[in-house]
């Protein structure tokens, strides 16, 4: 049974129809012990059927090690949503609820390669000379985790130094218990600094200096 | 089991600070998307009023955090918070309302047209509905900060999954502590509703639900003074506000329900405002100000219900409307 209904493919279609350029899901899954893989699977090729510029990859995560570790992929289900090139845009999870929003917005964004942040933040990011990896913490319940998954997929896509990953806190029992997440969004920034709320880019952007200082 | 929520992708994220300054001329701009402010867009749009939706960070406003809403008519069943959100959304963009997930940071109501400065972008208006809503109370007390999406919850629907098998207090005895009470029950093992009076301010069916349920457990006449721990939240410290005996409780989280405080400090000096910080506005949602009209909690500090946000809404909109034309004939 498709897990997308007529009326929300209908949507995700006209959504998509003037995507920038082409964009491949990698989806990285697995056979067994892997909760929501099939599904996350399943989603991927629903959406990347809903238009011609979207293409989907299926890896398997433990067959295709390789592959895994060139996309820097740690977990599973994974998709990594790539553009003209590899931005560092990640979902670790199934992208359903609210970050299904995120998923298609993931989508467009690195189709146009175009982050839409200020200028100030665009000039910092792109100057930055050491790797940043933000995690954001969501369940799909939250409405307003969809805010720091995009702003954090943007900030991907504006340095090719940025890694931002959904997580799909439920699905990562062990990650949530790491990082001590009580509540989302919670951005984890290279392991060390934490943002709890949908933080605006300003905030971000102070924190991201934080962490680097 | 799954569901896919659109919500966010139909509107810009962001507007793109270069966008050219003819683009952000709006005839009616309005501050705030929850009830109020979508159902104006909806009949600005019908009006062909050229709008501009400021929806927040919440898109939606507060029924997307709640969990089921029961007493909207239409949903004789009753509709999930957020689809019903979704719904009021979905309708204010198929009339044509521009709607940015952004918010208001600056206004100047002095001069005409109106300036709304946004995150990125400044924007001019000849008439503004403000339906910038109300946000969860806090208690002010020690720990709350430091806990706060540690530990500490406004949004039952976003963190109750991290409470299974666990103990939770709710503070407070309104619809919105109840509600929330039942909803965290299919998570934690025990939710300790922790009310000031001694009796519940909420509905009857809402109240009778709640006491019927064996997962809650009621502490009445107590206030939360602390709220303590070390890394992760293991109590708090109430006060029984007849004996004024205090005790602590053991838990492992704190969703906070104790009341709605208007979100109107953008507006302090640009229009009137009374004592507890509530828009003043007359019966046609009129400010202190021509051409700036307020609807939903923002100016209600009574009801907060959503169908009465939406109706005032709908007559601010009709009434900038009515401004509108006499301005530009």
């Amino acid at each position: 049974m498709a897990l997308l209904n007529e009326e929300i493919a209908g949507q995700v279609k006209q959504e998509l129809a003037d995507l920038a350029g082409p964009v491949r899901l990698a989806v990285f899954t697995q056979e067994f012990e892997c909760q929501f893989c099939k599904e996350t699977r399943q989603l991927a090729e629903e959406v990347a059927a809903l238009s011609d510029k979207l293409n989907i990859e299926v890896y398997d995560f433990v067959a295709d090690k390789k592959k895994a570790e060139e996309l820097n992929i740690d977990k599973i289900p994974a998709i990594a949503a790539i553009g003209a090139e590899d931005y560092g845009v990640r979902f670790y999870g199934i992208p359903s609820g609210y970050e299904f929003a995120s998923l298609l917005h993931a989508i467009k964004l690195t189709a146009s390669g175009k982050p839409e942040l200020s200028a100030g933040a665009l000039k910092e990011l792109s100057g930055l000379k050491v790797p940043v990896h933000l995690q954001v913490f969501i369940t799909p319940t939250c409405p307003y985790c969809p805010q720091s998954v995009t702003l954090a997929h943007q900030m991907a896509v504006a340095s090719p130094m940025v890694q931002a990953d959904m997580v799909e806190a439920q699905e990562f029992p062990q990650l949530s218990n790491k990082y001590q997440v009580m509540g989302v969004p919670r951005t984890v920034i290279n392991e060390t600094a934490h943002l709890e709320g949908a933080a605006p880019e300003s905030m971000v952007m102070a924190k991201l200096r934080e962490a680097l200082a | 089991m799954f569901d896919f929520k659109l919500t966010q992708s139909q509107q810009e994220a962001r507007p793109d600070a270069s966008t050219k300054q003819d683009d952000q001329v709006y005839d009616l701009t309005i501050i705030g998307g929850g009830p109020a402010g979508l159902t104006a867009a909806i009949y600005a749009g019908r009006a062909r009023v050229k709008t501009l939706v400021l929806a927040g960070s919440l898109p939606g406003g507060q029924p997307a955090n709640t969990d089921v809403i029961e007493n909207y008519p239409g949903f004789p069943k009753g509709i999930e918070g957020p689809e019903l959100s979704q719904l009021f959304q979905e309708q204010a963009g198929r009339f044509g309302a521009q709607i940015l997930i952004n918010d208001a940071t600056e206004v100047d109501f002095s001069a005409k047209p109106f300036t709304i400065h946004t995150h990125g972008a400044v924007y001019q208006s000849r008439a503004v509905i403000v339906a910038t809503g109300a946000v969860p109370r806090r208690l002010g007390v020690p720990g709350e900060d430091k806990f706060f999406g540690r530990g500490v919850s406004a949004c039952a629907t976003c963190d109750g999954f991290f409470y299974r098998d666990k103990t939770v207090v709710v503070v407070g005895g309104g619809d919105s502590a109840i509600t929330e009470a039942i909803f965290l029950t299919r998570f934690a093992s025990e939710v300790i509703v922790i009310h000031r009076r001694d009796e519940l301010r909420a509905t009857k069916i809402n109240r009778e639900q709640a006491l019927a349920n064996p997962k809650i457990r009621f502490v009445w006449d107590a206030v939360v003074e602390e709220i303590l721990g070390e890394q992760t939240v293991n109590g708090v410290r109430v006060r029984n506000v007849k004996t004024d005996a205090t005790r602590v409780i053991e838990t492992d989280g704190v969703f906070l329900y104790v009341g709605l405080e208007p979100t109107t400090g953008l507006f302090a000096g640009q229009l009137e405002l009374n004592e507890q910080g509530y828009i003043v506005s007359d019966r046609r949602q009129r400010t202190s100000v021509p051409g700036v009209f307020v609807a939903g909690d923002a100016q209600d500090p009574l009801y907060r219900q959503i169908v009465i946000a939406a109706g005032s809404g709908a007559v601010a909109a009709l009434e900038a409307e009515r401004f509108l034309e006499g301005h530009q004939s």
